[in-house]
């Protein structure tokens, strides 16, 4: 019910989100406020546009934070011990294409050398991909909402009817494209009024002809010699059909109104038949989207050719205009990737891969591709994951609490979090940080809104300072470089692919590729994933009934994907292949061996399927997403098959396995060396 | 062409229609009812749908189609348009569903107005009622032009659970369950199974002894000794009674412990505990001190599952009383409305219409088909226009006078949100208009097997109705079989029907000599329909056969041009090819090698109207 007490329930939303930004605004004088957060809707787009471009210009680093629908479009899309890499980054990308980002936070922060803090702006936008384009009709756009998501962003307060109402559009880059390219087709077609010649057979067309030839006649010579009234005349059959005499670009015009579009035809006939010097034009009106349709004099051949050529361009420049507004949100992307600013995110990965398909294009199919297309558009990137739990120092500091963004908040930036305690002697060794919001500056608040993008990308950049500070940054010397100080060069660029699997992803572009994917502790050619075995077997279960049939040994471990699928890991890989083809001949075998044998278990329903783990990732890269994995596999397609030239696919298997330990010979740094302890760490717990 | 025309003057008369000046005296108060009020609207509800003569319903969802060609069009068999709401049904939300229960004596229509908001709140943690579900961008833009409120819906919404998932959710919340009663004796035991029985029996034995002893002699024993005994025994307390866990490994295990406790059934209840990923946990025995104490547990037992039950179904609750009470349900876009409803409240949608038709007759045996009904008094009036529609009918003389029965709720004028839900009220009004014109007030509810022809009359097998080509209602529509129709993609971008038609005109093909049509399904895909059966067969054939093409078909076949049949265009619906165009889609199912194995072959008729071509306004 707080909800209640902050916002006054109200149909309209625009009322919502005035009385939020008078909180904002509240803050001039009283010392502990609301966090003093600016919140952006598209009724103060432009201008808060305007006044980040400065912002940006001018920050040392930019933080991002953004909240969407969901995260996993089934439960086994989450994250999971026998991810590859390369699945990882299908869910990744499976996510972003599948949800929505409805709040997107932006905070650039500029270090201020004469009151030695850091002054950042929050800012809390609300975005929502309204379809702004209608000249064309590009495929319905939809999103996924998870539910669980849902309530949870209801939980904390979440404004879905600003976000709905007011929400901010946009268009990704090749969205833009796209609708110039359509709009440029649509236009040429236009520009040439062909009209195809068909005759008139219906009666009523006839006669419909005739009367409009005549009525173009009775214009054209009042026009041209001084007829008694040359306005307003309304047809004789008093119907909603009208003309009346305008001006169209300065020359006299006919506006036909409330004709149907045969009609319109019919009219357009008449004039390619009868009248040599009266153009039809079919204009787009700027203000509203209906449409307007003129008949106009022109006096030459080469008057007519301009006039056909203004239509043209105006029609261009209005199409061009509304594609520009369209890209909405966008220009704030553009901003922070032209200015090739520091990014600063936390666990980012998702983040990073969302602002790629909705503001750039398509995912790439693969990560080696995503990593070389980022770098294009946003050369750095640090993420404060990475940065707290790789650096020691940093980790330490952490008094081994959880990674997540609140609470690496409240254990790195305790001065900031509650600002209003006080200052103790041991926060002189904190980093200072005020907020501007509207021109007004502030040092103390109560603790803001968590999970508001915007307040969360402050916490962001909040630890990105404090931990620049504990890695013995000056600021006070002349340009700090953020995205160049060798204190950094470990950090920047990396992103966690799967936090939970410590997978990092390296966006450097001396590193070309996904060579530096640590080394896997799987062996992912030992992998079998049976789904479709009936319900009520559990893993421990399912191992039995294997190991009766390879030996005791022959499985190493049996995880379950979710319900009604297993990954059962073997001893090598060749028992891949000979559980696989097992499989196969139990199942056409109609005999008893198929009642008795100890895997007729697994198999009793008939509906058992099993693949390899190429298989897996051909599942996961559908863009299908069934709740439960059976239906995705069986709706996928996947046929229970042995891999036709298993020889050639370990061989290019072991071929990559060669050269990432070569890279991770070579690379000795931090890093490195931390993960591998991770690894030593982990397979001690698993042994 | 024109009917573009007539659509855009119909959707401006109804925006003007949609200013609160022009409606104001049509607006009723309808009760608002979310999570907080929902207990004790249920109760009204009922009063009020046991005082009514029927039902209307109006849902709102949060999308409808999501590419061109997915929504139901005149091409559509009964099949493939159920397959298409089928589709739409399974992923969109329910965000409002607005009901009326209405009776009409001569020209008194009482109306019993309310709208719930729905959301699918997964209280369980098991990803109930749904994991996640699809919005329709576009959808979401023009409810909040209406006013929707989704803070409502999302913080306030009420959430539900399906009759299936409940069932499973009976198992899965993590309360003990009663154990079905054993039927079979399960399969020949192996020397393990009867050790671990007999080993369960001792201690089963044992327990129930002790159970017995500190019955007899309560009191006796100080706490230190009964407690001891619990510890050594391993017995627990459920509620006041007593109670010892088996811990079990497996369902074999379960049914072996169950089959062995029958031994025990007079003094001895097993329960079942789930464990929260999957398959039981554990069987718990529970003492009995007498049968009339059985009696009395299994009673308390149920009345707890009912109460959870409860709990747990939300807004379903609303779904059986409708479909307990029998009474006809009327409904303005019978398809999408009752594929959503089979979807959310009742279980997985069957895999063909009359699976569908079949299960749902079962709850819902009352249904009338609004949009069937004005067809046939009204044929040309468009029915998603429902003032529109409404003022169609004023030509007939058919007063209607509306009351709104809801009481016991404020009405406050300025709370704009009373306003949502008009449409049910509207439903009704035109319901009672038609039926009071039809004259079959006496009558009006359709049975489901009616409503079989009722609603696809028009989908009529081609065999019986082949020499009535033409629908009386409406001159500009064809029967036409659906064989008679050829698909073709792969064309140019800049092709309008118009000019393909004059293409395969020229193309001096025997079959293009006759009458034929062409339209534009979705940006990709064109349908020619012939007039003459064979025509298509031929077509196609000669297409798939290069070589001997000639002219401009071989040049537009080696551009790319491709042709399928209607069977094609059938398996694609049938396989789930939901591509955004439907040339993929159709290059897809090409493709894939499945054979078609769905009884759903023979041909069926579709009416073929010029007017029905696909207008690229409304989408």
């Amino acid at each position: 019910m707080r909800r209640h007490k902050r916002w006054p329930l109200r149909p309209l939303a625009s009322a919502l989100i005035r009385s939020r930004f008078c909180f904002s605004s509240a803050t001039e004088t009283v010392t502990t406020e609301a966090f003093p957060l600016k919140h952006v809707t598209r009724s103060n787009f432009e201008t808060t546009l305007n006044e980040l471009r400065a912002h940006v210009k001018a920050a040392d680093f930019v933080a991002i934070d953004l909240e969407m629908t969901g995260v996993t479009s089934a439960p086994w899309r989450d994250s999971l011990e026998f991810d590859r890499y390369d699945v990882r980054y299908l869910k990744v990308k499976d996510s972003a294409e599948k949800f929505a980002v409805v709040q997107f936070g932006v905070c650039p922060f500029r270090w201020d050398s004469h009151t030695h803090s850091f002054l950042s702006h929050p800012h809390n936008f609300f975005i929502f991909p309204r379809q702004e384009l209608t000249f064309d009709h590009p495929p319905a756009h939809e999103f996924l909402c998870q539910t669980t998501s849902m309530d949870f962003l209801a939980k904390y307060q979440f404004d879905f009817n600003a976000c709905i109402h007011e929400g901010i559009s946009y268009l990704s880059r090749r969205q833009e494209e796209d609708a110039s390219n359509r709009f440029e087709m649509l236009y040429s077609q236009q520009g040439v009024v062909e009209v195809e010649d068909f005759k008139l057979v219906r009666l009523a067309d006839v006669l419909f002809a005739e009367r409009m030839k005549n009525k173009l006649n009775e214009w054209r010579s009042e026009l041209l010699h001084g007829g008694p009234n040359a306005s307003s005349q309304s047809s004789s059959n008093g119907l909603t059909q009208s003309t009346e005499t305008v001006f169209y670009h300065m020359r006299p015009a006919l506006n036909l109104r409330g004709f149907t579009s045969h009609q319109l035809r019919v009219i357009q006939l008449v004039l390619k038949r009868h009248f040599g010097d009266l153009v039809y034009i079919h204009a787009n009106d700027k203000s509203s989207s209906c449409s307007q349709d003129f008949v106009v004099y022109t006096d030459s051949e080469s008057d007519k050719e301009n006039l056909l050529k203004e239509a043209k361009d105006e029609r261009k420049r209005v199409a061009e205009r509304k594609i520009q507004s369209a890209i909405g949100f966008r220009h704030v992307i553009d901003l922070l990737s032209s200015e090739k600013k520091l990014i600063v995110g936390h666990n980012s990965i998702l983040d990073i891969a969302h602002v790629y398909s909705k503001f750039v294009g398509p995912l790439p199919p693969t990560a080696e591709e995503f990593v070389a297309s980022i770098r294009d558009h946003f050369p750095y990137i640090v993420d404060t994951k990475i940065l707290v739990n790789v650096n020691p120092m940093l980790h330490q500091r952490m008094k081994k609490s959880s990674t997540s963004l609140s609470s690496a908040f409240s254990s790195l930036c305790p001065q900031i979090e509650l600002p209003s305690r006080g200052s103790d002697s041991f926060l002189q060794q904190r980093v200072k940080i005020d907020v501007e919001v509207d021109n007004i500056r502030c040092s103390k608040w109560n603790a803001g809104g968590k999970h508001e993008a915007g307040y969360d990308a402050f916490m962001t950049g909040c630890i990105f300072a404090q931990a620049c500070s504990h890695l013995g940054f000056d600021f006070n010397r002349p340009s700090v470089d953020f995205a160049h100080n060798e204190k950094l060069e470990k950090y920047i660029n990396r992103l966690y692919l799967s936090w939970s699997r410590g997978d990092i992803i390296d966006l450097r572009e001396s590193h070309s590729n996904a060579e530096n994917w640590r080394v896997s502790k799987f062996k992912y050619e030992k992998i079998v994933l049976i789904w479709n075995f009936p319900r009520k077997l559990k893993a421990r279960e399912i191992k039995e009934c294997i190991c009766k049939a390879f030996g005791s040994t022959s499985v190493t471990s049996v995880y379950h994907l979710d319900d009604t699928a297993v990954f059962v890991l073997f001893k090598n890989s060749e028992l891949v292949s000979e559980f696989l083809k097992l499989k196969e001949q139990l199942e056409s075998d109609d005999g008893p061996v198929r009642v008795i044998h100890p895997l007729s278990k697994i198999l009793e329903g008939g509906n058992t399927g099993a693949a390899d783990y190429e298989a897996y990732k051909e599942i996961c890269s559908s863009h299908i997403s069934k709740v439960l994995f059976s239906d995705q596999a069986e709706t996928v397609g996947v046929k229970p098959k042995t891999r036709a030239d298993p020889k050639g696919e370990t061989s290019s298997e072991t071929g990559r396995k060669e050269k990432m330990v070569a890279v991770t010979d070579k690379a000795s740094d931090l890093i490195d060396s931390f993960l591998a302890n991770t690894v030593k760490l982990e397979a001690a717990r698993i042994n | 062409m024109q009917l573009k025309m007539r659509r855009r003057f119909l959707s401006s008369l109804a925006a003007s229609a949609g200013n609160s000046k022009t409606l104001n005296h049509r607006r009723w108060t309808v009760k608002q009812v979310t999570k907080s009020n929902f207990k004790s609207s249920l109760d009204e509800f009922r009063t009020s749908i046991n005082s009514s003569d029927f039902v209307a319903i109006s849902l709102l969802n949060t999308g409808s189609y999501a590419a061109a060609w997915h929504r139901v069009s005149a091409i559509d068999t009964p099949q493939t348009s159920y397959l298409k709401a089928k589709y739409a049904a399974e992923r969109y939300q329910i965000f409002q569903f607005a009901l009326c229960p209405f009776s009409l004596h001569a020209s008194n229509l009482t109306v019993h107005p309310y709208n719930f908001y729905l959301f699918p709140r997964d209280e369980l943690k098991l990803g109930m009622p749904s994991y996640s579900f699809s919005c329709q961008a576009s959808r979401l833009t023009s409810m909040a032009r209406e006013g929707f409120d989704f803070n409502t819906c999302i913080y306030e919404g009420i959430s539900y659970l399906s009759r299936e998932q409940e069932s499973a959710s009976k198992f899965l919340s993590g309360n003990p369950i009663l154990p079905d009663p054993i039927t079979a004796p399960s399969s020949p035991s192996t020397v393990a199974d009867t050790v671990f029985v007999g080993r369960i029996r001792s201690r089963v034995k044992n327990w129930r002894q002790s159970c017995l002893d500190s019955s007899s002699k309560t009191g006796d024993d100080d706490d230190l000794v009964s407690s001891l005994r619990k510890l050594v025994l391993g017995s627990e307390q459920y509620g006041s009674r007593l109670c010892l866990t088996i811990d079990v490994c497996s369902e074999r295990q379960v049914q072996l412990i169950l089959e062995m406790l029958t031994e025990f059934s007079d003094d001895v209840v097993p329960l079942l505990t789930a464990s929260k990923s999957r398959g039981t946990q554990a069987v718990r025995t529970v003492f009995m001190s007498s049968k009339e104490d059985k009696d009395l547990f299994k009673r308390e037992l149920q009345d707890l599952e009912d109460e959870e039950n409860r709990r747990v179904r939300g807004f379903r609750e609303v779904v059986d009383l409708i479909s307990s009470s029998q009474k006809p349900v009327v409904t303005q876009n019978y398809l999408s409305d009752f594929t959503s409803i089979h979807a959310k409240f009742l279980g997985p949608l069957p895999s063909n219409v009359d699976g569908f038709t079949r299960s749902l007759s079962s709850a819902f045996p009352n249904v009338v088909n609004l949009s069937q009904l004005m067809k046939e008094i009204c044929p040309l009036s468009n029915i998603s226009n429902l003032p529109a529609a409404l003022s169609s009918l004023n030509r007939f003389f058919a007063p209607v006078d509306v009351e709104v029965a809801n009481h016991g709720c404020a009405v406050n004028p300025d709370e704009g949100n009373q306003m949502h839900g008009q449409n049910v009220v509207m439903i009704s009004q035109l319901f009672a208009k038609l039926s009071t014109i039809q004259k079959s007030y006496q009558s009006p509810a359709q049975s489901n097997e009616d409503l079989q022809d009722l609603d696809f009359e028009e989908h009529a097998n081609s065999i019986t109705s082949n020499d009535e080509n033409v629908k009386v209602w409406s001159k500009n529509s064809r029967r036409v079989s659906s064989e008679n129709l050829v698909f073709v993609w792969g064309l140019s971008k800049k092709m309008t029907a118009a000019m393909l038609k004059k293409v395969l005109e020229k193309s001096s093909h025997a079959v293009f000599a006759q009458e034929f049509d062409v339209k534009y399904i979705d940006r990709s895909c064109a349908v020619v329909v012939f007039w003459e059966s064979g025509s298509s067969e031929t077509f196609l054939r000669e297409v798939n056969n290069e070589e001997q093409l000639v002219g401009c078909l071989r040049e537009m076949v080696a551009e790319g041009l491709r042709v399928a049949g209607y069977e094609t265009y059938r398996r694609a619906c049938r396989l789930g090819f939901w591509e955004a165009d439907l040339a993929e889609a159709l290059d897809k199912t090409l493709e894939s090698s499945e054979t078609d194995l769905d009884s759903d072959n023979k041909p069926s008729d579709i009416i073929w109207s010029s007017e029905l071509a696909i207008n690229f306004d409304e989408l």
